[in-house]
Protein backbone atom coordinates (compact mmCIF):
# COMPACT_ATOMS: atom_id res chain seq x y z
CA UNK A 1 0.00 0.00 0.00
CA UNK A 2 1.19 3.44 -1.12
CA UNK A 3 2.09 5.56 1.61
CA UNK A 4 0.68 8.73 2.04
CA UNK A 5 3.07 11.96 1.67
CA UNK A 6 0.69 15.09 2.00
CA UNK A 7 -2.61 15.28 3.81
CA UNK A 8 -5.47 18.00 3.70
CA UNK A 9 -8.17 18.27 5.73
CA UNK A 10 -10.88 21.23 5.79
CA UNK A 11 -8.42 23.45 3.80
CA UNK A 12 -10.07 27.10 3.85
CA UNK A 13 -7.95 30.73 2.12
CA UNK A 14 -9.55 34.07 2.30
CA UNK A 15 -8.46 37.03 1.62
CA UNK A 16 -10.63 39.90 3.47
CA UNK A 17 -14.45 38.59 1.48
CA UNK A 18 -13.36 36.74 -1.01
CA UNK A 19 -13.11 32.75 -0.19
CA UNK A 20 -10.11 31.29 -2.81
CA UNK A 21 -10.16 27.82 -1.37
CA UNK A 22 -13.54 26.59 0.55
CA UNK A 23 -12.85 23.15 2.67
CA UNK A 24 -10.92 20.70 0.28
CA UNK A 25 -10.36 17.52 1.93
CA UNK A 26 -8.13 14.89 -0.23
CA UNK A 27 -5.15 13.21 0.25
CA UNK A 28 -1.42 12.64 -2.17
CA UNK A 29 0.31 9.37 -2.66
CA UNK A 30 4.26 9.41 -2.57
CA UNK A 31 5.60 8.91 -6.19
CA UNK A 32 1.93 10.09 -7.88
CA UNK A 33 1.67 13.11 -9.98
CA UNK A 34 -1.64 14.59 -8.37
CA UNK A 35 -3.10 17.03 -10.82
CA UNK A 36 -5.46 20.11 -9.33
CA UNK A 37 -7.67 20.83 -11.95
CA UNK A 38 -10.17 23.67 -13.05
CA UNK A 39 -10.46 26.94 -14.54
CA UNK A 40 -8.80 30.55 -14.00
CA UNK A 41 -10.52 31.89 -10.56
CA UNK A 42 -10.90 27.83 -9.45
CA UNK A 43 -8.24 28.18 -6.80
CA UNK A 44 -5.85 25.77 -7.85
CA UNK A 45 -2.57 28.32 -7.23
CA UNK A 46 -4.05 29.15 -4.22
CA UNK A 47 -4.47 25.67 -2.71
CA UNK A 48 -0.77 24.80 -4.14
CA UNK A 49 0.58 27.93 -2.72
CA UNK A 50 -0.79 26.40 0.68
CA UNK A 51 0.67 22.75 -0.26
CA UNK A 52 4.34 24.24 -0.62
CA UNK A 53 4.36 25.95 2.70
CA UNK A 54 4.38 29.25 0.97
CA UNK A 55 0.65 30.47 2.37
CA UNK A 56 -0.98 29.77 5.91
CA UNK A 57 -4.53 28.46 5.22
CA UNK A 58 -6.96 30.55 7.05
CA UNK A 59 -8.49 27.06 8.44
CA UNK A 60 -7.79 23.71 7.92
CA UNK A 61 -4.73 22.34 7.91
CA UNK A 62 -1.76 20.14 5.74
CA UNK A 63 0.30 17.69 6.54
CA UNK A 64 3.40 16.21 5.53
CA UNK A 65 3.41 11.82 6.28
CA UNK A 66 0.50 12.95 9.16
CA UNK A 67 2.83 15.23 10.62
CA UNK A 68 3.16 19.36 10.71
CA UNK A 69 4.77 20.65 8.09
CA UNK A 70 8.66 21.10 9.76
CA UNK A 71 10.70 23.62 9.63
CA UNK A 72 13.14 22.36 6.97
CA UNK A 73 9.99 21.70 4.49
CA UNK A 74 11.25 24.33 1.96
CA UNK A 75 14.75 22.31 1.06
CA UNK A 76 12.36 18.64 0.73
CA UNK A 77 9.74 20.42 -1.97
CA UNK A 78 11.16 21.84 -5.44
CA UNK A 79 8.79 24.75 -6.93
CA UNK A 80 7.84 25.67 -10.09
CA UNK A 81 6.00 29.00 -9.96
CA UNK A 82 3.32 30.02 -12.61
CA UNK A 83 4.98 33.42 -13.28
CA UNK A 84 8.13 34.13 -11.75
CA UNK A 85 11.26 36.46 -13.18
CA UNK A 86 14.59 36.08 -13.06
CA UNK A 87 17.11 38.58 -12.37
CA UNK A 88 18.00 40.55 -15.58
CA UNK A 89 20.88 39.73 -17.64
CA UNK A 90 21.93 36.44 -15.88
CA UNK A 91 21.86 33.54 -17.70
CA UNK A 92 20.43 29.51 -17.73
CA UNK A 93 24.19 29.17 -16.23
CA UNK A 94 24.23 31.49 -13.99
CA UNK A 95 21.07 30.88 -12.23
CA UNK A 96 21.81 27.55 -12.05
CA UNK A 97 25.12 28.28 -10.09
CA UNK A 98 23.19 30.79 -7.71
CA UNK A 99 20.23 28.29 -6.66
CA UNK A 100 22.89 25.46 -6.28
CA UNK A 101 24.60 27.83 -3.64
CA UNK A 102 21.38 27.77 -1.99
CA UNK A 103 22.03 24.13 -0.83
CA UNK A 104 24.32 21.96 0.53
CA UNK A 105 23.73 18.97 -1.31
CA UNK A 106 23.11 19.86 -4.87
CA UNK A 107 22.71 18.18 -7.88
CA UNK A 108 25.81 18.62 -9.96
CA UNK A 109 25.15 21.31 -12.70
CA UNK A 110 26.47 18.68 -15.75
CA UNK A 111 23.81 16.78 -14.59
CA UNK A 112 20.69 19.14 -14.67
CA UNK A 113 21.84 20.55 -17.81
CA UNK A 114 21.59 17.52 -19.63
CA UNK A 115 18.31 16.27 -17.79
CA UNK A 116 16.77 19.25 -18.54
CA UNK A 117 18.80 19.98 -22.14
CA UNK A 118 20.02 23.67 -21.00
CA UNK A 119 23.23 23.44 -23.02
CA UNK A 120 22.14 25.22 -26.28
CA UNK A 121 21.41 28.29 -24.53
CA UNK A 122 23.26 27.49 -21.29
CA UNK A 123 25.17 31.32 -21.37
CA UNK A 124 22.32 33.46 -23.05
CA UNK A 125 20.66 36.23 -21.43
CA UNK A 126 17.38 34.55 -19.40
CA UNK A 127 15.30 37.18 -21.12
CA UNK A 128 16.46 36.22 -24.49
CA UNK A 129 14.76 32.38 -23.63
CA UNK A 130 11.89 30.95 -25.69
CA UNK A 131 8.82 30.15 -23.46
CA UNK A 132 9.87 26.26 -23.39
CA UNK A 133 13.78 27.07 -23.03
CA UNK A 134 12.44 29.29 -20.01
CA UNK A 135 10.32 26.92 -18.28
CA UNK A 136 12.75 24.16 -18.24
CA UNK A 137 15.27 26.38 -16.74
CA UNK A 138 12.48 27.07 -13.88
CA UNK A 139 12.04 23.15 -13.84
CA UNK A 140 15.65 22.57 -13.27
CA UNK A 141 15.89 25.35 -10.99
CA UNK A 142 13.18 23.87 -9.12
CA UNK A 143 15.21 20.30 -9.27
CA UNK A 144 19.04 21.84 -8.17
CA UNK A 145 18.45 20.51 -4.34
CA UNK A 146 17.04 17.06 -5.70
CA UNK A 147 13.42 17.59 -3.35
CA UNK A 148 11.02 14.68 -2.74
CA UNK A 149 7.57 16.59 -4.18
CA UNK A 150 8.05 19.03 -7.46
CA UNK A 151 5.24 21.55 -7.49
CA UNK A 152 4.27 22.51 -11.04
CA UNK A 153 1.89 25.74 -11.11
CA UNK A 154 0.26 25.41 -15.19
CA UNK A 155 3.92 24.37 -16.13
CA UNK A 156 2.78 25.35 -19.91
CA UNK A 157 0.15 27.61 -20.09
CA UNK A 158 1.49 29.87 -22.86
CA UNK A 159 3.97 27.54 -24.51
CA UNK A 160 3.88 26.47 -28.42
CA UNK A 161 2.55 23.00 -28.57
CA UNK A 162 6.11 21.52 -29.61
CA UNK A 163 7.55 23.34 -26.36
CA UNK A 164 4.24 21.99 -24.35
CA UNK A 165 5.08 18.31 -25.49
CA UNK A 166 8.83 18.28 -24.83
CA UNK A 167 7.69 19.81 -21.35
CA UNK A 168 5.28 16.35 -21.15
CA UNK A 169 8.61 14.71 -21.48
CA UNK A 170 10.62 16.21 -19.16
CA UNK A 171 7.72 15.52 -16.32
CA UNK A 172 7.32 12.08 -17.34
CA UNK A 173 11.17 11.29 -16.87
CA UNK A 174 10.29 12.96 -12.94
CA UNK A 175 7.40 10.65 -12.45
CA UNK A 176 9.60 7.85 -13.54
CA UNK A 177 12.40 8.95 -11.15
CA UNK A 178 9.62 8.39 -8.46
CA UNK A 179 9.18 11.88 -7.05
CA UNK A 180 5.83 13.01 -5.67
CA UNK A 181 4.96 15.99 -8.85
CA UNK A 182 1.89 18.12 -7.99
CA UNK A 183 0.65 20.37 -10.64
CA UNK A 184 -2.61 22.49 -11.54
CA UNK A 185 -3.56 22.92 -15.02
CA UNK A 186 -6.72 23.83 -16.98
CA UNK A 187 -5.63 21.74 -20.36
CA UNK A 188 -7.38 18.42 -20.36
CA UNK A 189 -4.98 16.47 -22.25
CA UNK A 190 -2.21 17.44 -20.05
CA UNK A 191 -3.87 16.16 -16.88
CA UNK A 192 -4.89 12.49 -18.71
CA UNK A 193 -1.28 12.27 -20.05
CA UNK A 194 0.77 13.24 -16.78
CA UNK A 195 -1.32 12.62 -13.55
CA UNK A 196 -2.69 9.59 -11.73
CA UNK A 197 -5.12 11.22 -9.58
CA UNK A 198 -7.25 14.64 -10.04
CA UNK A 199 -9.68 16.66 -7.95
CA UNK A 200 -11.47 19.05 -9.82
CA UNK A 201 -11.63 22.20 -8.34
CA UNK A 202 -14.64 25.19 -8.87
CA UNK A 203 -14.69 28.29 -6.70
CA UNK A 204 -12.72 26.83 -4.67
CA UNK A 205 -14.39 23.36 -3.98
CA UNK A 206 -13.90 20.11 -4.93
CA UNK A 207 -16.11 19.11 -7.69
CA UNK A 208 -14.92 15.38 -7.94
CA UNK A 209 -12.11 12.94 -7.09
CA UNK A 210 -10.08 9.92 -8.98
CA UNK A 211 -7.83 9.11 -11.64
CA UNK A 212 -8.67 10.67 -14.92
CA UNK A 213 -10.09 7.13 -16.29
CA UNK A 214 -12.48 6.57 -13.20
CA UNK A 215 -13.82 9.91 -13.39
CA UNK A 216 -14.38 9.92 -17.59
CA UNK A 217 -16.04 6.19 -17.09
CA UNK A 218 -18.17 6.83 -13.81
CA UNK A 219 -19.46 10.46 -15.73
CA UNK A 220 -20.39 8.17 -18.96
CA UNK A 221 -18.52 11.45 -21.05
CA UNK A 222 -15.83 11.34 -24.10
CA UNK A 223 -13.20 13.43 -21.95
CA UNK A 224 -12.67 15.71 -18.67
CA UNK A 225 -13.85 18.77 -20.13
CA UNK A 226 -17.24 17.23 -21.26
CA UNK A 227 -17.37 16.13 -17.48
CA UNK A 228 -16.77 19.54 -16.24
CA UNK A 229 -19.28 21.16 -18.81
CA UNK A 230 -21.86 18.77 -17.70
CA UNK A 231 -21.29 19.62 -13.82
CA UNK A 232 -20.54 23.32 -14.16
CA UNK A 233 -22.41 24.93 -17.26
CA UNK A 234 -18.79 26.61 -17.23
CA UNK A 235 -15.63 25.11 -20.23
CA UNK A 236 -12.30 24.17 -19.43
CA UNK A 237 -9.87 24.93 -22.45
CA UNK A 238 -9.10 22.40 -24.48
CA UNK A 239 -5.03 21.44 -25.17
CA UNK A 240 -6.24 20.85 -28.65
CA UNK A 241 -8.10 24.20 -28.82
CA UNK A 242 -4.68 26.41 -27.76
CA UNK A 243 -2.91 24.07 -30.83
CA UNK A 244 -5.01 24.79 -32.96
CA UNK B 1 29.17 23.02 7.18
CA UNK B 2 28.41 25.49 9.86
CA UNK B 3 25.36 27.37 9.99
CA UNK B 4 27.33 30.33 9.50
CA UNK B 5 29.33 29.09 6.74
CA UNK B 6 26.15 28.02 4.82
CA UNK B 7 24.36 31.76 5.68
CA UNK B 8 28.00 33.18 4.06
CA UNK B 9 28.24 30.78 1.23
CA UNK B 10 24.56 31.76 0.53
CA UNK B 11 24.99 36.24 0.84
CA UNK B 12 28.21 35.16 -1.24
CA UNK B 13 26.06 33.90 -3.98
CA UNK B 14 23.61 36.37 -4.23
CA UNK B 15 26.17 38.72 -3.65
CA UNK B 16 27.70 37.66 -6.89
CA UNK B 17 24.33 37.32 -8.87
CA UNK B 18 23.53 40.88 -8.29
CA UNK B 19 26.97 42.18 -8.77
CA UNK B 20 27.54 40.52 -12.62
CA UNK B 21 23.29 42.06 -12.98
CA UNK B 22 24.66 44.95 -12.33
CA UNK B 23 28.07 45.01 -14.50
CA UNK B 24 26.30 43.49 -17.48
CA UNK B 25 23.51 46.27 -17.44
CA UNK B 26 25.85 48.59 -19.43
CA UNK B 27 23.52 51.54 -19.74
CA UNK B 28 23.22 51.89 -15.83
CA UNK B 29 27.08 51.17 -14.94
CA UNK B 30 28.13 53.71 -17.74
CA UNK B 31 25.37 56.53 -16.55
CA UNK B 32 26.59 56.11 -12.54
CA UNK B 33 29.61 57.04 -13.92
CA UNK B 34 29.27 59.11 -16.46
CA UNK B 35 26.49 61.37 -14.96
CA UNK B 36 28.61 63.06 -12.19
CA UNK B 37 31.91 63.63 -14.04
CA UNK B 38 29.74 65.18 -16.74
CA UNK B 39 28.46 67.63 -13.76
CA UNK B 40 31.65 68.35 -12.20
CA UNK B 41 32.86 69.20 -15.71
CA UNK B 42 29.75 70.93 -16.45
CA UNK B 43 30.32 73.30 -12.99
CA UNK B 44 33.75 73.70 -13.37
CA UNK B 45 33.49 75.21 -16.55
CA UNK B 46 29.84 77.68 -15.39
CA UNK B 47 31.84 78.65 -12.54
CA UNK B 48 35.03 79.05 -13.58
CA UNK B 49 35.26 82.84 -14.29
CA UNK B 50 36.36 85.32 -11.02
CA UNK B 51 34.21 85.47 -8.53
CA UNK B 52 30.70 87.56 -8.54
CA UNK B 53 31.48 91.76 -7.49
CA UNK B 54 29.31 91.48 -4.93
CA UNK B 55 30.56 91.74 -1.02
CA UNK B 56 29.62 89.04 1.24
CA UNK B 57 29.06 90.05 5.34
CA UNK B 58 28.16 87.40 7.36
CA UNK B 59 26.84 88.81 10.71
CA UNK B 60 26.20 86.68 14.07
CA UNK B 61 24.22 88.87 16.00
CA UNK B 62 21.42 89.94 14.25
CA UNK B 63 20.32 92.95 16.65
CA UNK B 64 21.87 96.81 16.13
CA UNK B 65 23.83 95.71 13.15
CA UNK B 66 26.29 98.45 11.90
CA UNK B 67 25.03 100.73 8.83
CA UNK B 68 27.53 98.67 6.49
CA UNK B 69 25.50 96.02 5.93
CA UNK B 70 22.16 97.79 4.18
CA UNK B 71 24.76 99.56 2.12
CA UNK B 72 23.48 98.33 -1.60
CA UNK B 73 25.49 95.58 -2.86
CA UNK B 74 26.25 93.78 0.02
CA UNK B 75 24.90 90.11 1.06
CA UNK B 76 24.45 89.37 4.49
CA UNK B 77 24.16 85.80 6.09
CA UNK B 78 23.81 84.98 9.61
CA UNK B 79 25.32 82.33 11.42
CA UNK B 80 26.98 81.42 14.36
CA UNK B 81 30.75 82.60 14.98
CA UNK B 82 32.52 79.42 14.20
CA UNK B 83 30.62 78.73 10.44
CA UNK B 84 31.06 82.26 10.16
CA UNK B 85 34.70 82.32 10.77
CA UNK B 86 34.80 78.83 8.74
CA UNK B 87 33.41 80.50 5.50
CA UNK B 88 36.21 83.91 6.05
CA UNK B 89 39.14 81.55 6.46
CA UNK B 90 37.72 79.92 3.50
CA UNK B 91 37.07 83.47 1.61
CA UNK B 92 33.28 82.28 1.08
CA UNK B 93 32.68 85.28 3.12
CA UNK B 94 34.75 88.82 2.98
CA UNK B 95 33.26 90.11 6.86
CA UNK B 96 32.27 88.75 9.86
CA UNK B 97 30.53 91.39 11.97
CA UNK B 98 29.44 90.55 15.85
CA UNK B 99 27.56 93.74 17.42
CA UNK B 100 27.95 93.44 21.61
CA UNK B 101 27.37 95.68 24.29
CA UNK B 102 27.79 98.67 22.54
CA UNK B 103 30.90 97.93 19.91
CA UNK B 104 31.07 96.00 17.64
CA UNK B 105 33.64 92.64 16.74
CA UNK B 106 34.45 92.07 13.15
CA UNK B 107 36.76 89.76 11.31
CA UNK B 108 38.57 89.83 7.78
CA UNK B 109 40.74 87.17 5.97
CA UNK B 110 43.79 89.23 5.64
CA UNK B 111 44.18 87.51 1.92
CA UNK B 112 41.16 89.12 0.90
CA UNK B 113 40.75 92.09 -1.06
CA UNK B 114 36.99 92.48 -0.76
CA UNK B 115 37.54 92.32 3.33
CA UNK B 116 40.23 95.36 3.07
CA UNK B 117 37.75 97.47 1.46
CA UNK B 118 35.02 96.53 3.82
CA UNK B 119 36.87 96.69 6.59
CA UNK B 120 37.88 100.70 5.19
CA UNK B 121 34.08 100.96 4.85
CA UNK B 122 33.55 99.91 8.37
CA UNK B 123 35.63 102.00 10.40
CA UNK B 124 34.39 104.78 8.13
CA UNK B 125 30.91 104.43 8.97
CA UNK B 126 30.54 102.92 12.36
CA UNK B 127 30.71 105.01 15.32
CA UNK B 128 30.69 102.18 18.08
CA UNK B 129 34.31 101.12 19.38
CA UNK B 130 35.29 98.55 16.63
CA UNK B 131 37.17 95.27 18.08
CA UNK B 132 39.71 93.35 14.68
CA UNK B 133 40.06 89.95 15.14
CA UNK B 134 41.90 88.28 11.51
CA UNK B 135 41.93 84.98 10.30
CA UNK B 136 43.93 83.57 6.84
CA UNK B 137 43.02 81.13 4.16
CA UNK B 138 42.82 81.32 0.77
CA UNK B 139 39.56 81.05 -1.42
CA UNK B 140 38.46 78.07 -2.38
CA UNK B 141 36.81 77.99 -5.41
CA UNK B 142 33.23 76.66 -6.00
CA UNK B 143 34.34 73.47 -7.77
CA UNK B 144 36.27 72.66 -4.52
CA UNK B 145 33.30 73.05 -2.84
CA UNK B 146 30.61 71.79 -4.94
CA UNK B 147 32.38 68.22 -5.91
CA UNK B 148 31.81 66.92 -2.35
CA UNK B 149 27.70 67.87 -2.99
CA UNK B 150 28.01 65.84 -6.41
CA UNK B 151 29.73 63.06 -4.70
CA UNK B 152 27.57 62.87 -2.42
CA UNK B 153 24.85 63.54 -4.32
CA UNK B 154 25.71 60.48 -7.18
CA UNK B 155 25.74 58.64 -3.81
CA UNK B 156 22.61 58.96 -2.74
CA UNK B 157 21.23 58.15 -6.04
CA UNK B 158 22.72 55.07 -6.22
CA UNK B 159 22.18 53.51 -3.20
CA UNK B 160 18.51 54.26 -2.92
CA UNK B 161 17.42 53.62 -6.50
CA UNK B 162 19.95 50.67 -6.77
CA UNK B 163 18.56 48.89 -4.08
CA UNK B 164 15.02 50.42 -3.30
CA UNK B 165 13.91 50.54 -6.61
CA UNK B 166 15.91 47.01 -7.77
CA UNK B 167 14.18 45.10 -4.93
CA UNK B 168 10.74 46.45 -5.77
CA UNK B 169 11.22 45.12 -8.78
CA UNK B 170 12.09 41.79 -7.95
CA UNK B 171 8.85 41.84 -5.85
CA UNK B 172 7.19 42.92 -8.25
CA UNK B 173 8.25 40.22 -10.74
CA UNK B 174 7.58 37.16 -8.48
CA UNK B 175 11.77 36.64 -8.18
CA UNK B 176 11.27 37.88 -4.62
CA UNK B 177 8.78 35.20 -4.17
CA UNK B 178 11.06 32.33 -5.80
CA UNK B 179 13.79 33.16 -3.22
CA UNK B 180 11.26 32.47 -0.61
CA UNK B 181 11.13 29.44 -1.57
CA UNK B 182 14.86 28.49 -0.75
CA UNK B 183 16.87 28.19 2.68
CA UNK B 184 17.82 32.04 1.51
CA UNK B 185 16.57 34.15 4.76
CA UNK B 186 15.42 37.66 4.94
CA UNK B 187 18.88 38.74 6.49
CA UNK B 188 21.00 37.05 4.25
CA UNK B 189 19.33 38.24 1.30
CA UNK B 190 19.19 41.89 2.44
CA UNK B 191 22.99 42.04 3.76
CA UNK B 192 23.77 40.31 0.24
CA UNK B 193 22.03 43.76 -1.65
CA UNK B 194 23.81 46.01 1.08
CA UNK B 195 27.08 44.97 0.25
CA UNK B 196 26.70 44.55 -3.32
CA UNK B 197 25.79 47.96 -3.47
CA UNK B 198 27.83 49.45 -1.53
CA UNK B 199 30.70 47.74 -3.38
CA UNK B 200 29.61 49.64 -6.53
CA UNK B 201 28.78 53.42 -4.76
CA UNK B 202 32.45 53.61 -3.36
CA UNK B 203 33.52 51.73 -6.68
CA UNK B 204 32.29 54.65 -8.34
CA UNK B 205 32.79 57.06 -6.02
CA UNK B 206 36.23 56.87 -6.20
CA UNK B 207 36.57 56.31 -9.76
CA UNK B 208 34.84 59.59 -10.37
CA UNK B 209 36.92 61.21 -7.09
CA UNK B 210 40.14 60.46 -8.93
CA UNK B 211 38.99 60.87 -11.98
CA UNK B 212 37.91 64.17 -11.82
CA UNK B 213 40.59 65.46 -9.33
CA UNK B 214 43.48 64.59 -11.69
CA UNK B 215 42.14 67.42 -13.97
CA UNK B 216 40.55 69.98 -11.88
CA UNK B 217 42.67 69.78 -8.98
CA UNK B 218 40.30 70.56 -6.32
CA UNK B 219 40.99 71.13 -2.56
CA UNK B 220 41.83 68.08 -0.73
CA UNK B 221 43.74 68.69 2.60
CA UNK B 222 42.41 66.00 5.16
CA UNK B 223 42.84 62.21 5.04
CA UNK B 224 41.81 60.20 2.23
CA UNK B 225 41.18 57.37 4.70
CA UNK B 226 38.79 59.17 6.78
CA UNK B 227 36.59 60.33 3.58
CA UNK B 228 36.51 56.72 2.59
CA UNK B 229 35.12 56.35 5.97
CA UNK B 230 32.61 59.11 5.48
CA UNK B 231 31.80 57.46 1.85
CA UNK B 232 31.05 54.03 3.73
CA UNK B 233 28.93 54.77 6.45
CA UNK B 234 27.07 57.18 4.24
CA UNK B 235 26.32 54.64 1.44
CA UNK B 236 25.66 52.47 3.89
CA UNK B 237 23.57 54.60 5.58
CA UNK B 238 21.29 55.47 2.27
CA UNK B 239 21.96 51.81 1.23
CA UNK B 240 19.50 51.22 4.40
CA UNK B 241 17.16 53.80 4.08
CA UNK B 242 16.90 52.50 0.54
CA UNK B 243 16.18 48.92 1.77
CA UNK B 244 13.13 50.41 4.18
CA UNK B 245 11.59 51.73 1.75
CA UNK B 246 11.54 49.12 -0.52
CA UNK B 247 10.78 46.34 2.75
CA UNK B 248 7.09 45.87 1.47
CA UNK B 249 6.27 48.49 -1.25
CA UNK B 250 5.10 45.89 -4.05
CA UNK B 251 4.37 49.00 -6.87
CA UNK B 252 7.37 50.34 -8.67
CA UNK B 253 5.33 53.82 -9.18
CA UNK B 254 4.59 53.79 -5.50
CA UNK B 255 8.61 52.99 -4.67
CA UNK B 256 9.14 55.95 -7.44
CA UNK B 257 7.05 58.34 -5.37
CA UNK B 258 8.63 57.69 -2.05
CA UNK B 259 12.39 57.42 -3.18
CA UNK B 260 11.67 60.79 -4.85
CA UNK B 261 10.27 62.10 -1.59
CA UNK B 262 13.43 60.76 -0.04
CA UNK B 263 15.85 62.40 -2.16
CA UNK B 264 14.28 65.61 -3.32
CA UNK B 265 14.94 67.16 -0.09
CA UNK B 266 17.99 66.05 0.65
CA UNK B 267 18.78 67.76 -2.93
CA UNK B 268 17.78 70.91 -1.72
CA UNK B 269 18.53 71.14 2.14
CA UNK B 270 21.43 68.78 2.61
CA UNK B 271 23.94 71.38 0.83
CA UNK B 272 24.48 69.82 -2.33
CA UNK B 273 24.68 72.99 -4.32
CA UNK B 274 25.01 75.69 -2.09
CA UNK B 275 25.26 76.21 1.74
CA UNK B 276 22.31 76.60 4.29
CA UNK B 277 24.37 78.98 6.37
CA UNK B 278 21.81 81.54 5.37
CA UNK B 279 18.34 80.06 5.33
CA UNK B 280 16.42 79.66 7.90
CA UNK B 281 16.74 77.85 11.99
CA UNK B 282 14.19 75.79 10.66
CA UNK B 283 15.67 74.94 7.44
CA UNK B 284 19.24 74.43 9.19
CA UNK B 285 17.36 72.14 12.02
CA UNK B 286 15.24 69.59 9.24
CA UNK B 287 18.07 69.55 7.21
CA UNK B 288 20.11 68.01 10.30
CA UNK B 289 17.76 64.45 9.81
CA UNK B 290 18.60 63.76 6.72
CA UNK B 291 21.90 61.97 5.77
CA UNK B 292 23.29 63.40 3.06
CA UNK B 293 23.65 66.81 5.39
CA UNK B 294 25.82 64.45 7.58
CA UNK B 295 28.22 63.29 4.97
CA UNK B 296 28.64 66.15 2.85
CA UNK B 297 29.32 68.58 6.32
CA UNK B 298 31.71 65.80 7.29
CA UNK B 299 33.42 65.68 3.53
CA UNK B 300 33.51 69.08 3.53
CA UNK B 301 35.28 69.42 6.56
CA UNK B 302 38.27 66.67 5.85
CA UNK B 303 38.53 68.17 2.41
CA UNK B 304 38.64 71.70 3.01
CA UNK B 305 39.55 72.49 6.42
CA UNK B 306 41.44 69.31 7.04
CA UNK B 307 39.09 68.14 9.77
CA UNK B 308 39.59 65.04 12.13
CA UNK B 309 38.48 61.85 13.22
CA UNK B 310 37.06 63.75 16.85
CA UNK B 311 35.96 67.02 14.35
CA UNK B 312 33.50 64.64 12.47
CA UNK B 313 32.70 61.93 14.86
CA UNK B 314 29.32 63.32 15.44
CA UNK B 315 28.41 63.31 12.18
CA UNK B 316 29.62 59.43 11.89
CA UNK B 317 27.63 58.72 14.60
CA UNK B 318 24.37 59.94 13.25
CA UNK B 319 25.35 57.99 9.89
CA UNK B 320 25.65 54.90 12.25
CA UNK B 321 22.47 55.40 13.67
CA UNK B 322 20.94 55.81 10.22
CA UNK B 323 22.07 52.37 9.51
CA UNK B 324 21.30 50.98 11.94
CA UNK B 325 17.47 51.92 12.09
CA UNK B 326 17.59 51.53 8.08
CA UNK B 327 18.45 47.75 8.27
CA UNK B 328 16.64 47.08 11.70
CA UNK B 329 13.49 48.19 9.84
CA UNK B 330 14.04 46.11 7.03
CA UNK B 331 14.91 43.02 8.06
CA UNK B 332 11.75 43.51 10.28
CA UNK B 333 9.17 44.61 7.92
CA UNK B 334 10.85 42.60 4.68
CA UNK B 335 8.14 40.96 2.59
CA UNK B 336 9.38 38.32 -0.01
Amino acid sequence: MSEVILSVAGLEKSYDDVTAVDGLDFEIEKGECFGLLGPNGAGKSTTLAMLEGMEEPTAGSVRYYGAPLPSDYQTRVGIQFQATALQDFLTPFDNLKLFSSFYDDPIPMDQLIEQFRLKDFLHRDSRRLSGGQRQRLLLALALVHNPEIVFLDEPTTGLDPRSRRDLWDVVSDLKADGRTLILTTHYMEEAEVLCDELVILSHGKTLLQGTPEQLITDAGVSDLDTLFLSLTGETLVKTQEVIE
Amino acid sequence: MSAVGRSLRRMKAVFIARNLEYLRDRASFGWNLVFPVLIVFALAVVFSGPPRALFTITTIASDNLPELVEFPGVETIETDRSKALDRLSRQQTDLVIEAVDGSVNYWVNGNSASGAILELLLTYTETRPLKRGETDGDAIRYVDWVVPGILGMNMMYSALWGVGYVVVRYRQSGYLRRLKATPLTKFEFLSAQVLSRLLVTLTASTIVFVGTNLILDYKMVGSIWLLFLIALMGGLAMITLGLAIACRTESKEFADGLLNAVTFPMLLLSGVWFSLDGSPEWVQMFAQVLPLTHVLEAARAVMLDNAGFTDIAIHLTVLVGFCFVGMGLSIKLFKW
